[in-house]
């Protein structure tokens, strides 16, 4: 889920109208590492940020920046549409934001390493033409200079 | 489109994908369709077994040779106790009780609140309006003045944040505290029951009900979109 046929009308037709963009290939770029030798950052669509900093509106194309060692406890979220269930992400940051579990990979060994910053967008955008020409490839750089060899790309 | 971005300028990506049908149109470069609700990206809060199965998942896409490419997490792994999305206040009937006192209700909220803190070490959602919980009862007086009609505000709103987002913080703020609160009154209670006691048994439920009908009763589109924010 959250499969269409199993979703109030009202959320079912949100999402039916919802102007995804369509396309028939993508680019695709192998990493040049195992994951064990992977630096992998976080860059995620659930509006999230650190406490103090701007939040977010919606519709807002702009991005946050999320420096790794940030305490869970200072991460905020300011995308809060009513489409989703909150509670979860109130009990467990990790539903959408999985920082802790990214640690433990690399605490195992089965991850190289993480980059040190993760990157946050607002959710829900319906108009996305700023981000595909300036956020986000302003974020792309970022990463490259972070040294970061792949991204995990999280909704919420 | 985000991954795509990424991929395009030198970034490998996997995405967790929650709606199969947008991600088959705008073919990201490796996505790992999860089968959850909305908000459970990962699966569950506090189970880190089964979020390591989906981040197992997502990140064993890196070593495909080609893309796109789509892959389903296994449907059985479906939680199966939260609905696809919550509940909204439209569908829950409010109690039929007497009038509450809900600036006296949210200070009794608060205190559940403070417990949640000394559980969650500190994490809250709560922050958007810029106002500490221990000055609620503004917040509160301030909504009742605005959902009575009147010319209601607060001198905690930045000038530069028009009236109808400075009340969707407040809302969602109040509407945290109401739900942190009740988790610790109940840990581990799902989003759906918390939506139904919200909206149907509290005073501040009501009273957003109330707030979010002016606001939709404006021509302003701003307005209605705060409205569509708060409840519908």
């Amino acid at each position: 889920m959250p499969r269409l046929d199993r979703l109030p009308q009202i959320s079912r037709n949100n999402l039916l109208t919802f102007p995804a963009q369509v396309n028939d290939t993508a680019p695709f770029r192998h990493p040049t590492k195992p994951l064990a030798a992977c630096r992998l950052a976080i860059v995620t669509t659930a509006g999230v940020h650190v406490r103090g900093d701007r939040l977010f509106t919606p519709g807002d194309q702009t991005y946050r920046v999320i420096p790794s060692g940030t305490p869970t406890a200072d991460i905020l979220q300011s995308h809060t549409s009513i489409g989703f269930d909150r509670v979860a992400i109130m009990r467990d940051i990790n539903i959408s934001f999985p920082i802790d579990r990214l640690r433990e990979l690399v605490a195992r060994g089965e991850l190289g390493g993480l980059g040190p910053s993760h990157y946050s967008f607002m959710g829900a955008q319906r108009e996305v033409a700023r981000i595909e020409s300036q956020t986000g490839p302003e974020v792309a750089r970022r990463l490259v200079a972070d040294g970061v060899d792949a991204a995990l790309i999280t909704p919420t | 489109m985000l991954a795509r971005v990424l991929e395009a300028a030198g970034v490998s990506t996997t995405s967790i994908s929650l709606v199969r049908e947008h991600t088959e149109k705008v073919k990201p470069p490796r996505a790992l369709w999860v089968p959850f609700p909305f908000g459970y990206a990962l699966g569950r809060p506090e189970d880190p077994e089964l979020q390591h199965r989906v981040l197992r998942a997502a990140l064993d896409l890196l070593a495909e040779s080609a893309g796109p490419i789509l892959r389903d997490f296994p449907d059985d792994a479906e939680p199966g106790d939260q609905p696809g999305a919550p509940p909204q206040a439209s569908g829950i009937k409010p109690a039929d009780a007497a009038p509450v006192d809900v600036a006296m209700e949210t200070t009794q909220m608060r205190r559940y609140h403070e417990r949640w803190l000394e559980t969650s070490g500190g994490r809250t959602l709560l922050g958007l309006s810029g106002i500490p919980a221990t000055r609620f009862r503004g917040v509160v007086r301030f909504l009742e003045e605005f959902a009575d009609g009147r010319d209601a505000d607060m001198t905690e709103r930045p000038a530069e944040l028009p009236l109808p987002n400075f009340i969707r913080y407040c809302a969602d703020d109040l509407k945290t505290l109401y739900f942190e609160g009740h988790l610790a009154m109940k840990p581990g209670a799902g989003g759906e029951e918390i939506a139904r006691w919200f909206w149907g048994e509290t005073g501040a439920g009501r009273l957003l009900r109330r707030v979010r009908d002016r606001l939709d009763a404006s021509d302003d589109p701003r307005w209605k979109a705060a409205a569509f924010g708060i409840a519908r």
